[in-house]
């Protein structure tokens, strides 16, 4: 096994060990900022050990595909987890599967698996979730594959590294006006795939406002673990591309060592706190918006893309 | 006269902060609180009073300077400040109620305009290739976008946002335009704009003290 099957393993197993704690420590933030004491970091932890260890019990209606999504939504994040740049600056062996656009279509999958098991026990709130989470992401969609102009604008590719490169090495291409503005479209996107505060409550409980959370009500043991699990892994893949490939290209670790990785972990949690700081502020200080508001701010995402690619028009690069 | 060009570290801080510039008027356009608007005004000129910096670094012109300091000073604080005190706290303003379109379409509306000032004045179109290049267009979309601030808002301290933020856009491609403008014109804008809010605030004071309310359409009837 060389170096860069190494990496690639470990690239993976940090994804799917540390969301829990990226959950974690978000949850407490929020809390502490709430003046309230929180939930432990480790919680999501101890909630996966619960979940693992018990039964499930589902719906006699329940078809093979109720019982299938959890896993294809699980591998579908482990697949992005091979090829997004997380914690080494140069492509790692699986890299190839796809760029920007297939990384999307891979999570877009996931969502959609999850949206059918929704519909599929007929429950009336997984109806009423799926049908609101796959309006939000046919809006969220446009706006993401502008965000992908504006870096194809940049950096002549839709490839997260040659991105990541790209912004590296030239100070004047990252104040560019058109990376600011992908960047913060994709700040927004990034908020809305994951179901945060302007788009939706993460810890809501109100089973009429959840919009992300009432897919899932019907999910119970082994099988809710899995997609608790998948949703904190994709918190984490899109919070980690957002902070490697728009907001801070440097300190990604050398692909050619092992010591390059760890570098890079180290590095990696540290743009995380950045990110989550963000997102603790944004939760804390935004009220949930009215459902049909959700087309504005999204509207604003794919607002910002467009004027990021026409002023890239018009300055030429 | 010297030239900004894009391909330069000034020139890119000069796009980037006319893109700033316009994304707070984008901001302005899509909220409904008065505070957002004042709030998104002063940070919109913050950002110009920076880009006037980044102008007077590439001339080496203190009269420049002064500009800059004087924009920081007079629309960064001095303008929202006494917005805020005087005449939103005084009328007890929340929420801007009184919109003639919907919030996403005066956000469409906002993006055709800008893309109408990219198409129209492309770099090419001026004269020489003088300044940044995305700066002229992306003035021009700022003045829309104020002018549109106006159109879609009928309160009347709403239209003084749009009216200052349209100034805002005047100014920045004044200073990037024509950067040798004698400093003695500007400095009269600024002293133009600063009597404009004062009338502003006497007026609308006396107004709303006597008819009870701001709002554009009810002022048909100024007859006692």
């Amino acid at each position: 096994m060389s170096t860069q099957d190494g990496l690639q393993i470990l690239q993976s197993a940090v994804v799917l060990l540390v969301a829990p704690l990226y959950a974690g420590v978000l949850a407490r933030a929020e809390a502490i900022v709430q003046s309230k004491r929180g939930p432990s970091v480790l919680q999501p932890y101890r909630d996966l050990a619960k979940l693992l260890r018990k039964g499930s019990a589902i719906s006699d209606q329940a078809s093979w595909i109720f019982r299938g999504a959890p896993f294809v939504a699980f591998a579908c994040y482990l697949t992005v987890s091979a090829i997004v740049p997380v914690i080494t600056d140069e492509p790692l062996p699986l890299a190839f599967l796809a760029d920007l656009i297939g990384g999307a279509f891979v999570l877009a999958l996931a969502s959609f698996s999850i949206s059918l098991a929704a519909l599929d026990c007929a429950s009336p709130l997984g109806g009423l979730g799926s049908s609101r989470t796959t309006w939000i992401g046919s809006l969220a969609e446009p706006a993401l594959i502008l965000v992908f102009f504006t870096v194809g604008a940049l950096s002549q590719s839709d490839n997260p590294y040659l991105e990541n490169h790209a912004l590296a090495h030239s100070g004047a291409a990252y104040v560019l006006p058109t990376h600011v503005l992908g960047a913060v479209a994709f700040f927004i996107i990034v908020l809305a795939e994951n179901g945060r505060i302007p788009v939706d409550n993460p810890s809501g409980t109100i089973e009429i406002s959840m919009i992300e959370e009432s897919r899932v009500l019907e999910y119970s043991g082994r099988e809710y673990a899995l997609v608790k699990w998948g949703s904190w892994m994709k918190l984490f893949l899109l919070s980690s591309i957002f902070m490697n490939v728009f907001v801070i290209p440097w300190g990604l670790g050398n692909a050619d060592s092992l010591l390059g990785g760890l570098q890079g972990i180290a590095a990696l949690l540290g743009k995380l706190a950045v990110c989550g700081v963000g997102i603790v502020i944004i939760d804390s200080s935004f009220a949930k918006l009215r459902f049909f508001r959700i087309a504005e701010f999204l509207g604003a995402s794919f607002l910002l893309a467009l004027i990021g690619i026409a002023t890239s028009y018009v300055i030429g690069k | 006269m010297q030239s900004l060009s894009a391909s330069s570290i000034e020139g890119v801080l000069l796009d980037l902060s006319a893109v700033m510039m316009l994304l707070c008027a984008f901001a302005c356009l899509g909220s409904k609180l008065f505070d957002r608007y004042v709030a998104y005004y002063a940070l919109q000129s913050v950002v110009l009073s920076f880009a006037a910096a980044v102008v007077a670094i590439h001339l080496g012109s203190g009269a420049l300077w002064a500009l800059a300091a004087l924009t920081l000073a007079v629309k960064g604080i001095a303008i929202p400040l006494a917005t805020r005190r005087f005449l939103l706290h005084r009328l007890d303003l929340r929420r801007d109620v009184a919109l003639s379109t919907g919030l996403s379409t005066s956000l469409i509306l906002g993006a055709f305009l800008t893309v109408f000032a990219y198409l129209a004045i492309r770099p090419g179109t001026l004269p020489h290739a003088l300044v940044a290049s995305a700066v002229v267009p992306l003035s021009t979309a700022v003045i829309l976008l104020g002018g549109l601030c106006m159109v879609v808002r009928r309160h009347t301290i709403a239209q003084l946002i749009g009216w200052l933020i349209l100034e805002n856009g005047v100014f920045l491609g004044a200073i990037t335009l024509v950067a040798t403008f004698p400093f003695i014109v500007e400095a009269g804008i600024f002293l133009d704009l600063v009597a404009a809010v004062l009338i502003m605030i006497t007026f609308v004071s006396g107004l709303a003290q006597r008819l009870a309310t701001a709002a554009a359409p009810d002022l048909r009837e100024l007859r006692e």
